[in-house]
């Protein structure tokens, strides 16, 4: 009883809260909203991209239902890149109808035992996405409402599919969509979000990867966009502002833009947000200057890097073809032998904290792969390589042994030996080879450790027997001498000792975290 | 039981080489005041045989009468309990560890696992109380902070408990420690040394030697007695009666630093270095200690390499060494001399040959 009075109370209350009307009046609205994209000019999407959707629309709409074999367009990219928007535009362009499957609101657990004891059955949004297709299939769009606009043709947009968790859902939703794009006769538009590479080790997401693939098997036309240009979305954004009558320099709105990582929707956001400080945007104008480089703007996308990625980077070593001006007017005169031209991506350090790299494996896995990335000939660059990841070394070991008090001082030399690591093998490797394809190793050295551990505790093992049994020798000197000495003289000189050791690497299950899958090789960009 | 453990000399009076040492050492120890001691020299000098026979001179037979475990340890370190595993050596009289074994954590086996052993103070037979001798290996390999700490627990427990050091180089052990004992050297023998020594096995074997052939063994065995012996047993098992031409069988990992060494002789590229860093890694893994990797690889480099360059390749391989000691990872610093031992002998050879 009192529980019910409880919510009344609640009820109650939360109708005071109701959000007064006068409040969302047009200038208070989301400009996302506001500026969504109506018509094909307004889309920032590239042009080519559009176009293709559009043609690929208007051959569906515009000939006979049974001529072509599929029906459905499959359009992947990062989000905010404007999938649906595209898809909106472009119907309304062609006059058509865009019918979304709209996803079921989540169930919550309370709800679902709730329901569950009113006798309702629990349907997962597995189920109902596989009623939809079913129904879709066998006939075709007749929601009565919509008949009487019945010359106007269809689209189904699927914007997110089912969420899988576990290989029984995804061969379901595997199946369905088979189904669906041998059998649909509508033009359907299934819209998958590509997450950056990072989530790859997410079942899901590389599902999601392994769907879009089967997806194309299966006869479905796929459209991918990429992330939108600087250019195109500062251009969106200067358009906002003249709407808005809004102040704001070219500059400002190239940082937002810059910032955005090619995330229209994110940009259009942050530009709301920073004209609601605009009292203050004179004085923060020379600030925007001076923090370029992104990382500390109140908005803007964290761009985050698989270390892969970002060793990629370090690897290929990609520089301008020439020195540009602009760093011609620094004071500092360099030698030519230590002179390089300018690197063809942010701070290295920037690099690495996007991809989060820790100073030891980023160290380990530039030793184990920069050899590969040298030119043959250019010995001199491979060892200034070798000796930086020395230094990056001798800087990491000053580490251990020694119990921070704080984790500053230990912060700073982690990422100072990160730094030399990474700055040290770009700046030895002044002639990289030609861009090709390289994997990149996982480094050998690890196996080699533990090998190397397990070899010592065999080696402590026969260590009392080296004198006889009344002295502990080394390990050094077991390795060195006894050892090889007893293969010579073969196991009957000394019986206790028959455990020679093995000349091969262990080859050890310990690191499967670490382990790189096959997919994970990065390619040539 | 091997030659080398056979013909051990179990007294002091029956050292053969270092009898001075040996003679000192037992004077030392019948004035019944024994100081701390740090014995250090070459691999296979005899620091360990001297070891074991100035234990026997202390404690008599019953020094050699040792059991070996394997013990667990449970330190207590402020906020937590490390474990620790180690493997002891230990009679009534003595305890024989390596306190190196236990990496990083050395300094907690010094400080804590000294303290428990000197704790329980023996009481010999008449009633006295006597001390307890700790024989710790490796030495040098401790890290600095384990140094410092051995260094108080010195002084600590000075009254009831020996402390026997033993390390390649004292340079390694900080100043500390070695002026808290007696240093003695353990020189390398001479070359007609072990040939003395070679011969004297000999006779009791009662082998036939070619005149000259011990010379030979002695003059390969790099001045370690140890490995003398072993290698003169090894050519007793491959061929007998000796030859004078007979082979004098290498170590394997020194076959492989030789087979290194002419593979960077032969080729100085990036591909080449990679090549080398997987040979090394196979030195490695079998626990072939860094540094004498380094070492024999730049006496083979050494061998065929022109006069000029000797010195600054000596001083990348210094550079190098040091910088291995500092670091954490070995195979960085071994890769870094051998890239530039590449440059500095690719950068020659275009010199001259064009």
């Amino acid at each position: 009883m009192q529980m019910k009075q409880f919510c009344e109370d609640f009820g109650e209350s939360f109708t005071g809260f109701k959000v007064p009307a006068g409040f969302r009046n047009g200038s208070k609205e989301l400009w996302l909203d506001k500026y969504t994209p109506s018509s094909l000019a307004d889309l920032c999407v590239h042009k080519k991209k559009v176009e293709e959707v559009k043609v690929w629309f208007e051959d569906r709409i515009s000939t006979k239902k049974d001529e072509h074999c599929n029906h459905v367009l499959l359009i992947t990219g990062q989000s905010g890149v404007g999938k649906s928007a595209t898809v909106h535009a472009v119907a309304s362009h062609l006059g058509a109808t865009v019918c979304e499957w709209n996803t079921p609101t989540p169930t919550i657990w309370q709800e679902h035992i709730h329901t569950t004891n009113s006798g309702l059955r629990y349907m997962s949004k597995l189920d109902e996405f596989e009623n939809f297709v079913e129904k879709i299939r066998k006939y075709g769009l007749i929601p009565s409402s919509l008949t009487r606009e019945q010359q106007k043709p269809f689209i189904i947009l699927i914007d997110d599919l089912p969420v899988i968790n576990g290989k029984v859902s995804y061969s379901r939703l595997q199946c369905c969509l088979h189904l669906l794009v041998q059998s649909v006769r509508i033009p359907t538009v299934i819209l998958i979000t590509d997450y950056s590479r990072e989530d790859t080790s997410d079942y899901t997401s590389r599902c999601w990867e392994d769907l879009q693939t089967f997806l194309q098997s299966a006869g479905a036309c796929k459209v991918s966009f990429n992330p939108i240009t600087v250019n195109s979305i500062a251009k969106t954004l200067s358009k906002i502002c003249k709407g808005e009558k809004l102040r704001i320099t070219a500059d400002q709105i190239d940082v937002i833009a810059k910032a955005s990582g090619g995330d229209i929707r994110h940009a259009i956001t942050s530009l709301q947000y920073f004209c609601l400080k605009s009292g203050s945007i004179e004085k923060r104008s020379h600030k925007i200057d001076y923090l370029e480089d992104g990382c500390s703007l109140p908005f803007g996308r964290d761009e985050t890097l698989s270390l892969f990625h970002a060793l990629g980077k370090f690897l290929h070593n990609k520089r301008d073809t020439e020195n540009s001006t602009a760093s011609d007017t620094e004071s500092l005169l360099i030698k030519e032998d230590f002179a390089r031209l300018p690197m063809k991506m942010d701070a290295p350090e920037r690099v690495l904290s996007q991809a989060h790299g820790q100073a030891r494996p980023i160290a380990d896995f530039l030793q184990e792969n920069v050899l590969d990335f040298v030119h043959e000939e250019a010995m001199d660059d491979a060892w200034v390589a070798t000796s930086y990841l020395s230094d990056a070394d001798t800087l990491l070991a000053s580490l251990t042994g020694v119990q921070y008090k704080t984790y500053v001082a230990e912060n700073i030399i982690q990422s100072t030996a990160a730094s030399v690591a990474v700055r040290g093998v770009m700046f030895g490797n002044r002639h990289p080879l030609s861009s090709r394809w390289h994997a990149i190793r996982r480094p050998m050295l690890w196996q080699v450790d533990q090998s190397l551990w397990r070899n010592k505790r065999e080696m402590v093992g026969q260590r009392t027997a080296a004198y006889n049994g009344v002295n502990l020798s080394d390990v050094s000197i077991i390795a060195t001498e006894w050892n090889p000495a007893l293969k010579w003289l073969g196991p009957r000189a000394f019986d206790e000792n028959n455990g020679s050791i093995s000349g091969q690497i262990v080859h050890n299950e310990g690191y499967d975290s670490m382990e790189i899958d096959d997919d994970d090789e990065i390619e040539d960009w | 039981m091997l030659w080398v453990d056979k013909y051990r000399p179990k007294t002091l009076d029956k050292v053969i080489i270092h009898q001075d040492v040996a003679q000192n050492l037992k004077k030392l120890v019948t004035e019944q005041d024994c100081p701390h001691l740090l014995f250090y020299g070459p691999s296979g000098s005899g620091k360990k045989t001297l070891i074991m026979a100035l234990l026997r001179q202390m404690f008599g037979a019953s020094a050699e009468k040792v059991k070996v475990e394997n013990k667990n340890w449970k330190v207590d370190a402020g906020s937590r309990t490390i474990d620790l595993e180690l493997t002891t050596l230990s009679s009534t009289h003595h305890v024989e560890l390596n306190p190196s074994d236990a990496g990083f954590q050395d300094r907690y086996v010094v400080q804590e696992i000294i303290k428990e052993m000197a704790k329980n103070r023996p009481i010999d037979t008449k009633g006295k109380k006597g001390f307890k001798v700790l024989v710790l290996n490796e030495v040098d390999k401790l890290s600095r902070e384990a140094q410092h700490s051995l260094r108080r627990t010195m002084e600590k427990y000075s009254a009831s408990c020996r402390l026997i050091l033993c390390c390649d180089s004292s340079s390694k052990v900080t100043e500390a420690v070695r002026s808290r004992c007696l240093n003695v050297r353990i020189s390398a023998p001479k070359e007609d040394e072990i040939v003395k020594v070679l011969e004297f096995i000999g006779k009791k074997e009662g082998l036939q030697l070619p005149p000259g052939f011990a010379a030979r063994i002695a003059e390969k065995s790099n001045r370690s007695l140890r490995r003398a012996i072993l290698s003169f047993e090894t050519c007793r098992v491959q061929q007998y009666p000796f030859t004078n031409n007979q082979v004098i069988p290498p170590m394997d990992w020194e076959e492989y630093i030789f087979e290194i060494a002419s593979d960077i002789m032969k080729e100085q590229s990036p591909k080449r270095l990679f090549q080398v860093r997987g040979k090394l890694y196979e030195l490695l893994v079998n626990c072939i200690p860094p540094e004498i990797v380094l070492k024999r690889l730049l006496y083979e480099l050494l061998k065929k390499l022109d006069f000029e360059l000797k010195h600054e390749v000596c001083h990348w391989a210094a550079y190098y060494e040091h910088r291995m000691r500092l670091g954490q990872k070995a195979i960085f610093h071994i890769e870094a001399f051998v890239a530039k031992f590449m440059s500095i002998y690719k950068g020659f050879l275009i010199a001259t040959f064009g």
